[in-house]
């Protein structure tokens, strides 16, 4: 059984990113690929569905570290919907939620760039 | 005092892949010593982290060396020990990480190893003549305060 898949739909202009499973040092590609397809097609909003994400490690966390001033630059953000406790703990624990816009459902994270337009800065 | 035992000791080849096993095999040995179900994860990522940490500075990504992990669960307490004959690492002290700063910066180098030193109590490190240890140990939240394993 594969370790993590990452499945993908658009709504509203903004990609949704489905990672399921466990993001390491071993299936890391696997999401930073997945995330660097969007941006390729010049696709700077950005929702990562996180229902079905177990785990996360640093190198997930660093995947997203490493996009996040190009997206924003480019006027998106990338923003985080549905984690688990396990996950969101692992944000807390690191402080991104500072940095990151975390929403408890994915139809909010999506609202919100309705809301406030793409135009991605960190949480107050 | 009689010679600490590891209560099971793992040996893995230094491939990613088996991040997984290394990973049920935490959580399961976390159980044991009585953490619930979001400790036992964190606790995985710990271990999950300086596995990787080995795997990718002390050995460089070498594939055919050996990870072995030292698991000692007791009552409210897991220590968990990764061993490498890899190159000498020296993290000091966990690093302070700086995020807005890291993000500015595209870094990402750092982070396992803040992680690490968040979830546990102790990460000590330290170079033996067959190579590194890194001893990580937690106790469980709200236990009494018994013998420091």
């Amino acid at each position: 059984m594969s370790e993590l898949s990452v499945d993908r739909r658009e709504l509203e202009g903004v990609v949704l990113l489905y990672p399921r499973g466990f993001i390491n040092a071993h299936t890391v590609r696997l999401f930073e690929g997945a995330i660097q397809e969007a941006l390729d097609e010049g696709r700077y909003r950005i929702v990562v569905s996180g229902a079905d994400l177990k785990y996360i490690a640093s190198a997930g966390l660093g995947a997203i570290m490493g996009v996040v001033e190009e997206i924003r630059t480019n006027g998106g953000d990338i923003r985080l919907a549905e984690l688990n406790e396990t996950v969101r703990n692992i944000f807390d624990i690191l402080g991104f939620n500072h940095l990151y816009r975390i929403f408890p459902s994915e139809v909010e994270a999506i609202l919100s760039f309705r809301e406030g337009g793409g135009a991605g800065s960190p949480p107050a | 005092m009689s010679e600490r035992r590891p209560a099971l000791i793992l040996r893995v080849p230094s491939r990613t892949e088996y991040l997984a096993t290394i990973r049920d095999v935490t959580r399961r040995m976390a159980e044991v010593a009585g953490f619930d179900g979001a400790q036992a994860d964190q606790l995985a990522l710990a271990v999950d982290e300086a596995s990787t940490n080995v795997i990718e500075h002390a050995y460089r990504g070498a594939p055919d060396r050996r990870i072995e992990l030292r698991f000692d669960a007791c009552a409210d307490v897991l220590r968990v020990e990764v061993v490498d004959d890899g190159e000498a690492v020296d993290p000091r002290a966990v690093p302070q990480v700086d995020l807005r700063r890291y993000a500015s910066e595209r870094r990402t180098g750092g982070l396992g190893m803040h992680l690490m030193g968040r979830i546990m109590d102790t990460v000590t490190f330290r170079r033996t003549a067959r190579g590194n240890v890194c001893c990580m140990v937690k106790r469980r939240p709200g236990a009494g305060r018994g013998a420091a394993p």
